[in-house]
């Protein structure tokens, strides 16, 4: 398993491709969870935001990216045909296959905390400007405050989970676009299909089991009591999908002709 | 779990594989030995490739055993350091360099980059190592392959088309290492659908044709059982030749502009029946086929999908 991991470290480094996608989640999280704060105001005492998540918004967009990433780190060996060679180096699967999850894991777990703790802190400096301020029922966003904390950590792991997710379907898909669509389909498609339809039951329920609506509850930090989930079993339903993924991948890849 | 095999051999016995309809091994079984060029050949479409990727643990089959020194390769520990091997369409990824292609790879074996350079030097790519794959030419990618085949320096090395893209430099060059491989007493097994691109490299010969094996022998062996006993005639007038010695009960046939081939007399009766005849000829000669003769012979039936002559047409 060591050298498996380190034959997939040295793969991952001696390419540009992930380094760019990962510095573009990183870029893409903070501007776009920075523009939505700016854009965000509280000119009296009372006004409901939840300032942490709504400083975490960029994640949104920034696990599209993440996805890409996952999708590439496996369908890149399909494309060119070198899946074959990584398995004849690697004939046991397993290994091969838990060696390529842990090093895509530490990429994202080192560029997602950078992008959400970016984000935390871009919401820090620019939310007292617009109002959320100690006076108004806000005070600075701080990690020693338990509910922010769980929001940045969650925030962290989620973005890993979405990542191991991408692997999965990739282990079962195979081809780069089939499997980027899938993914990012898998990710939109409840959200949207939850603005569409009108049933509040189905609403709830499409928010229950989305692999993206029920991750970020773990961002909520006010009203728990109005949301789907509470945060640790939204992030937990999102667990359940790439848990599913990568034993359906790994099982494929397992059995299957390379 | 055996981690050295105690002979460097790969053994495969009745392999049976189906994509679908297609069987693409029926019974797929022969032997490579240390110290010998197996050249493996066969029309495309035979099931080398597929028989290559079983024997390295890509592929499963239906039926059949694939063993490499003893072992089956997905038992093999490091096993680049018991089998090399360059897969057909198994290209490096485009945008990383040589050099780092080939240091993944020892890294996945626990060698390090002082091999690197020793396999990328062995092959010829020292002075393009640091650029990026994805601009080589198919010759380039395929000593790249090389090198992968020789970083864990194994005592087999399974090779599929490896002269594929290769200039005639290359060819060459590849002619001379693959009998250096095996004068190290290596086991090197080498695909091909061209005979006339191993026929000076191989020692032995596997035939095959739709999934299973035509001929297992050696080369010279091959040669006298497609020569047969046949008799070559020279002869200005060919159609008359032709027609007397078949009207003696031999079959027939042109195997050039003023040559005939015959089967079924002896070479002294051919002449006797050419003189009686009064038929002209300059030459009578024991038949020596080549081996790529020998080759389309074998292979006759099995070829999925042949061209029609035009003297076939017209008939």
């Amino acid at each position: 398993m060591k050298r498996a991991l380190h034959a997939e470290w040295t793969k991952t480094r001696t390419v540009a491709g992930p380094w760019w996608l990962l510095l573009g989640a990183v870029v893409l999280t903070i501007a776009s969870s920075a523009l939505v704060t700016s854009l965000a105001t509280c000119h009296t005492a009372g006004c409901h935001t939840d300032t942490t998540r709504l400083s975490l918004t960029g994640v949104h967009l920034g696990q599209a990216l993440i996805a890409i990433l996952a999708v590439r780190f496996l369908s890149d060996e399909y494309d060119s045909g070198m899946i074959r060679t990584t398995l004849a180096a690697i004939p046991h699967r397993p290994t091969a296959f838990a060696a390529k999850a842990v090093t895509l894991t530490g990429v994202v777990a080192v560029a997602g905390s950078i992008a959400i703790l970016g984000s935390l802190l871009a919401g820090r400096i620019i939310l007292p400007g617009n109002g959320f301020t100690p006076a108004h029922g806000h005070p600075a966003l701080s990690l020693a405050d338990w509910p922010t904390l769980r929001a940045t950590v969650g925030s962290i792991l989620y973005l890993t989970l979405i990542a191991l997710l991408s692997l999965g379907i990739t282990a079962v898909l195979r081809d780069s676009a089939t499997s980027t669509g899938a993914v990012l389909g898998l990710l939109y498609l409840f959200p949207v299909l939850a603005q569409v339809i009108d049933d509040p039951h189905w609403q709830r329920l499409l928010h229950q089991i989305g692999p993206m609506s029920a991750g970020l509850t773990i961002q909520a930090t006010t009203d728990l009591h109005t949301l789907p989930l509470t945060p640790w079993a939204g992030l937990g339903v999102t667990a359940g999908w790439a848990a599913a993924a990568l034993a359906a991948g790994g099982l494929l890849l397992h059995i299957r002709d390379a | 779990m055996r981690s050295t095999p105690t002979h460097p051999e790969v053994v495969v016995a009745g392999l049976r594989k189906r994509y679908g309809t297609t069987l693409a091994l029926d019974g797929m079984s022969f032997t490579v030995r240390p110290g010998l060029v197996t050249g493996f050949i066969g029309p495309n479409g035979a099931g080398k490739s597929t028989t290559m990727r079983v024997v390295l643990g890509l592929d499963a089959v239906d039926e059949g055993t694939a063993l490499v020194g003893g072992t089956p390769y997905r038992d093999l520990r490091n096993p680049l350091s018991h089998v090399g091997s360059l897969l057909d369409a198994s290209a490096p990824h485009p945008a990383r360099s040589a050099r780092d292609h080939l240091l993944w790879l020892a890294h996945s074996q626990g060698l390090g980059a002082s091999r690197v350079d020793q396999v990328v030097e062995r092959v010829g790519l020292t002075s393009a190592a640091r650029r990026k794959a994805g601009g080589y030419s198919l010759g380039m990618r395929q000593r790249l392959g090389i090198a992968a085949a020789l970083l864990g320096d194994p005592p087999i090395i399974l090779l599929d088309e490896p002269f594929n893209g290769m200039d005639p430099e290359g060819i060459i060059w590849m002619r001379g290492f693959l009998r250096s491989l095996a004068e190290q007493g290596r086991a090197v097994l080498v695909s091909s659908h061209l005979m006339s691109e191993v026929q000076d490299t191989a020692d032995h010969l596997v035939v095959v044709g739709r999934g299973k094996v035509v001929a297992d022998a050696g080369v010279a062996d091959l040669i006298a059982a497609a020569s047969g006993n046949r008799v070559a005639v020279r002869t200005a007038a060919r159609p008359e030749a032709m027609a007397l010695l078949s009207h003696a009960g031999a079959t027939v046939a042109a195997s050039g502009r003023d040559t005939v081939t015959v089967s079924g007399l002896t070479a002294d009766h051919v002449v006797t029946l050419l003189n009686r005849g009064a038929i002209p000829f300059s030459e009578v000669f024991a038949h020596r086929a080549t081996l790529e003769e020998a080759y389309l012979e074998l292979t006759r039936d099995a070829v999925e999908f042949r061209a029609t002559s035009p003297e076939e047409v017209s008939r």
